[in-house]
């Protein structure tokens, strides 16, 4: 009775792991993003990024900033000019999903927090965020866009806009410098 | 005896002026021969290519005379501008384009839009 009892457990510990392994598995799958959801998050994220360097280059009189702002207006629309070349050829629509939702929403918060700031205290606030949001970009590009990326030309042009996001951190941490003293 | 010694003193200058000769002359025709080879072949081409946020190589071994020629393979544009001074400038590179320019001096350069990015020309 006693070895029936123990087999009887382990059988349910074993259908209750299995079960929790599968579910995870399934919730991994239904949160892999699509090559259209993955179109849309890239677009969207770049977009943000050139409406931030737009308030920056109004509101700033630090050439450094302004600089820096046009800089990122420029290279992420040439990123966008990109994706969008890349779907219309792929013939993929990019499909808004929680991810754009998501930045969308923070975005929005930001540009407020930016918008209420003048003088030296915006050109800190818009730096640090530039900072902060080409980390998180940088992240989201390595560590989901180019693995749920399915089709490899999506993929090639997502890895190969990863030195340049790169680039632009450490372009705003230099320019950070001169805040933090 | 007196036509031996004359016999041997001519044969010594006779000598002395030969080796001269040649020591003299052998260096000049050695760099007649040498000048034009090395000018077919000491001005060369190098190219820099503008990729993944870099300049590769990032270090180009030149000689004054030689052609470095920039390409713009990235995703955005860029440009090369020298450190110092106003010794060059490309002026915007755009996404394809390229750029030529005779060496004159060593130096080191940046892309002037993406300061982090840093080149550099040695003369060998």
């Amino acid at each position: 009775m006693k070895i029936f009892n123990f087999f009887t457990k382990a059988a349910l510990c074993f259908a209750v792991s299995t079960s929790f392994l599968s579910l995870s598995a399934d919730a991994q799958k239904a949160n892999k993003l699509t090559d259209p959801e993955i179109a849309s998050v890239a677009v969207t994220a770049n977009q943000i990024d050139i409406d931030y360097a737009k308030i920056a280059e109004k509101k700033s009189k630090n050439a450094d900033v302004i600089k820096f702002a046009q800089t990122m207006a420029k290279d992420h629309q040439s990123v966008i000019d990109q994706a969008v070349a890349l779907a219309t050829k792929l013939g993929v629509t990019p499909k808004t999903n929680a991810t754009t939702k998501s930045f969308l929403a923070g975005a929005a918060k930001t540009r407020a927090m930016l918008n209420s700031k003048k003088g030296k205290a915006f050109d800190k606030a818009y730096i640090d965020n530039e900072v902060a949001y080409h980390k998180a970009a940088i992240n989201e590009v390595e560590n989901v866009l180019v693995p749920d990326a399915t089709n490899a030309e999506l993929k090639s042009l997502l890895q190969s806009a990863l030195p340049l996001f790169k680039t632009h951190l450490a372009h705003a941490e230099m320019v950070q410098k001169q805040f933090s003293k | 005896m007196r036509n031996s010694l004359k016999v041997f003193r001519n044969s010594v200058i006779f000598l002395c002026t030969l080796f001269l000769l040649n020591g003299c002359s052998s260096p000049d025709t050695n760099k007649s021969k040498n000048e034009p080879a090395e000018q077919k072949t000491s001005q060369t081409t190098d190219t820099v290519v503008l990729q993944q946020m870099q300049f590769i190589p990032a270090a180009v071994n030149a000689k004054i005379g030689d052609t470095i020629v920039w390409i713009n393979k990235d995703l955005v544009d860029h440009d090369v501008t020298a450190d110092s001074g106003k010794a060059f400038y490309s002026d915007t590179l755009h996404v394809g384009k390229i750029w030529k320019m005779a060496v004159t001096d060593s130096g080191s350069y940046h892309c002037s839009i993406h300061p982090t990015m840093k080149g550099k020309i040695v003369i060998k």
